[in-house]
């Protein structure tokens, strides 16, 4: 777990100086590689920016229609479209955590560092399977 | 001078380049101590707030353990009200202030956060993993963390909540802001940006003139190297001879024994073979503050540092000698035994210079060829007449370079026959082209060199042009000689073998040898002119009536020709006492069965006078100057004066 732990900070200091974007999807990515749906990962995103991000990196599948993703990386509420997305949902803000009962999870900046939340009623409910590695960021509830 | 004035270059740009690395360095420094102070400034303000804060929180509620500051937290109005107070006490350099808490499986959670931007919520996990926020906890002492990868905060403030029970059950946590340190890095930026640049140029002028320094200390080898025997040579000793000590040191002159005869005989590979193998052996048998110097040809220098006692030198210079002698040098099948001739200055200090020093023991090197070679003759200046030493030293070098560099050369001077109108034969004189293209006359020079082992190399040289030059003739010629030169075994052996070979040649030959020279040893010149004799060359007595030898040694030498000195001919149209004397010598001349030749034949007046004396043959200006061609019988009396 601390190595894990270790290992995503050590990303972060090599990549500080990036963008922040790409930050971002380094830790999503590494976030994705530890948790199981039951489909592939096929990632759909309103920020046309990390979907380039994943692109270039190659890892995962994105789409650019939800219909077709099995994981939505949202930033804006207002993107999602009702009724038509039933994915498993992960948000780059923690309020979203609040307003999107769907979402599972939230990687986002606090206070200039990264955080990440991960509510393990929300994956149990949605049948998605995390690896032990992740354990730390699992919390019961939104604050 | 070069050397001196690159490495002042180098020495300037080296102060420089540590002058601005040191200023740099203070600059840097200067830097870390204004934020390191700012930086306790804002630690010390705000530690005093936080630490009335932590009382306040403590002792106006029952906080004994972590639970019971996260109830006292859970109440919305509690957090309020510390969320007030934090962000009044707070200064504009606090980006983030907030109260924070380990709990129960070790994940840390925000209490309040007074915060204006990005504000947390009550109990919301924050990930930190900095080892000082759990060194917070064991050791309840503030944590300062200097922030490296967060974006806009450089320092981290924590301060210990601690509970009646000394027990820690919370910090606060305060980042500050790096709008100071970017006000200052940015202000101070210009100025690190032109020590930057101008060390850059520093350290570009220091590796240039390194690399000139290279180049120069590399150049400056190949100038003072002589390539085939990898000694110094003489740029070197031009380089040296001004700052040189001749107290420290003893100067000896060391000639190859017959090494002309080897380039003759083997070819000038071996010599040179013969040259870099001597060179070797004697670096070996030399010290290294002992300095050798090609000087010429076969000749090298040695300076022989006196460090130890003048024995030593000699010891030296004998180890030198028989290391040569002993040494058997092989060449393409050929065995060779060389042997050396050394002449020795021991006190070259009691010489107005190095030059004066370097003829002293050149005189005696040729003391030591003439004696029978492979020997050390070493000056001893209470004994020696050679203390008058005059600064000729420059035509001793004169002369050498001029052999070195082949700028000798004869200039022909036609003797007439003046009964069959036709030239008789040609008297070779030396003449050297100086660096600048113009020719020197023998009086120039030769005087200088008189005795000394340049001469009897000048000799050697003369008679290499002359005798190459005629051979291919038919044509008769006169080479001057001294009865001193006649002595060295060398000059002997190189007159032997041309001549031995080419009887034509020979019997075409005729060696002038000057009536005036010392000759202290009647028989043995005697025995030089029979050998001359011998080999169907001509003898003349050159300049006869300008010495003092007797007509009955005169006579035994049995010389072809008398040649009448030019102080009797020049004035014979006007002096009836020279007159009388010339047709004294004519008469004596006829009566010995030699022939006469005049010259000094200047005008048209000595030219008839000297018909009227039934001589044999004329030279003169009158009748033709000397010249570098060989003067046709269509060309003479065509001097216009």
């Amino acid at each position: 777990m601390k190595i894990f732990l270790l290992s995503l900070l050590l990303a972060l200091t090599l990549f500080s100086n990036e963008n922040k974007e790409t930050i971002q999807v380094e830790i999503l990515e590494k976030i994705f590689q530890n948790i199981s749906l039951d489909d592939k990962i096929v990632i759909w995103s309103d920020n046309k920016n990390i979907i380039q991000e994943f692109e270039k990196r190659a890892h995962f599948s994105t789409t650019e229609e939800c219909q077709k993703a099995s994981i939505i990386v949202l930033e804006d509420k207002k993107n999602l479209k009702e009724g038509s997305c039933d994915k498993a949902i992960f948000v780059l803000n923690y309020e979203l955590l609040k307003e999107i009962p769907r979402s599972f999870g939230s990687m986002f900046w606090k206070k200039g560092r990264p955080n990440i939340v991960i509510i393990e009623p929300r994956i149990k409910e949605q049948n998605i399977s995390i690896s032990k590695k992740l354990d730390i960021y699992k919390e019961e509830k939104i604050w | 001078m070069v050397r001196k004035r690159g490495l002042v270059v180098f020495s300037l740009l080296f102060m420089l380049g540590l002058f601005l690395a040191y200023t740099y360095n203070a600059i840097s420094k200067a830097k870390e101590t204004i934020f390191e102070r700012i930086e306790k400034h804002e630690i010390d303000h705000i530690s005093l707030v936080l630490q009335n804060l932590q009382k306040d929180i403590c002792a106006n509620n029952p906080i004994t353990d972590q639970e019971g500051l996260v109830s006292f937290f859970e109440q919305k109005q509690n957090r309020e009200k510390y969320e007030h107070i934090l962000s009044m006490a707070l200064s504009s350099d606090v980006k983030y202030s907030y109260i924070l808490y380990k709990d129960d499986e070790n994940k840390f959670r925000f209490l309040l956060d007074a915060s204006k931007t990005d504000k947390a919520n009550f109990n919301q996990k924050f990930d930190i993993n900095l080892k000082e926020y759990n060194l917070i906890y064991t050791l309840k002492e503030p944590q300062i963390i200097k922030q490296k990868n967060i974006e806009n905060i450089y320092v981290t403030y924590l301060y210990p909540i601690i509970s009646s029970s000394g027990v820690v059950v919370g910090f606060f946590n305060i980042d500050f802001t790096t709008d100071i340190k970017m006000i200052i890095l940015d202000s101070i930026k210009p100025l690190e940006a032109f020590f930057n640049i101008l060390t850059i140029f520093i350290f570009i002028f220091i590796g240039v003139a390194l690399v000139q320094i290279f180049h120069y200390f590399i150049t400056r080898k190949k100038i003072f190297t002589d390539t085939l025997t990898n000694t110094f040579n003489r740029n070197y000793l031009e380089e040296i001879e001004h700052v040189l000590n001749l107290e420290k040191y003893s100067v000896a002159i060391l000639d190859l024994d017959k090494f002309k005869f080897i380039n003759d005989t083997y070819g000038h590979k071996a010599g040179d073979y013969i040259l870099s193998h001597v060179s070797a052996i004697f670096k070996d048998s030399i010290r290294d503050s002992d300095i050798l110097v090609r000087y010429g040809g076969e000749e090298f220098l040695l300076l022989i540092n006196n460090r130890d006692d003048s024995k030593s030198n000699l010891n030296i210079c004998e180890r030198i000698r028989s290391n040569i002698a002993q040494e058997n040098f092989s060449f393409d099948g050929h065995d060779i035994k060389v042997t050396l001739s050394m002449g020795v200055h021991k006190h070259p200090s009691l010489e107005k210079n190095l030059q004066e020093a370097i003829k002293i023991a050149d005189k005696m090197l040729y003391e030591a060829k003439r004696s029978g070679r492979n020997k050390i003759v070493i000056y001893d200046e209470k004994l020696s007449s050679y203390s008058s030493a005059s600064s000729s030293a420059k035509y001793l070098s004169f002369v050498k370079e001029a052999l070195d560099e082949n700028r000798i050369i004869c200039h022909y001077q036609p003797i007439y026959n003046h009964k069959t109108g036709e030239i008789f034969k040609y008297e070779a004189l030396v003449r050297i082209i100086d660096k600048d293209g113009k020719t020197v006359m023998p009086m120039s020079f030769m005087p200088y060199i008189k005795l000394t082992n340049m001469h009897y190399k000048l000799t050697q040289r003369i008679l290499s042009l002359v005798l190459d030059k005629f051979k291919e003739n038919q044509l008769l010629v006169s080479i001057n000689i001294n009865f001193s030169d006649l002595m060295n075994p060398d000059i002997e052996q190189s007159i032997v073998r041309a001549l031995k070979s080419n009887h034509h040649l020979a019997s075409r030959v005729t060696f002038e040898i000057l009536e005036s020279d010392e000759i202290d040893n009647i028989e043995l010149f005697k025995q030089k002119i029979h050998l001359l004799h011998s080999l169907k060359a001509k003898v003349s007595i050159d300049d006869f009536g300008s010495g003092y030898s007797n007509f009955k040694s005169v006579i035994d030498v049995e010389a072809n020709f008398l040649k009448i000195d030019g102080s009797l001919i020049k004035n014979i149209d006007v002096n009836s006492k020279d007159f009388k004397v010339v047709k004294s010598i004519i008469h004596f001349a006829a009566q010995s069965n030699m022939q006469t030749i005049a010259e000094f034949v200047h005008s048209r007046e000595v030219y008839e006078k000297l018909l009227l004396l039934d001589i044999d043959y004329m030279q003169g200006y009158y009748i033709s100057k000397p010249e570098a061609h060989l003067v046709l019988k269509n060309e003479l009396f065509k001097t216009v004066f």
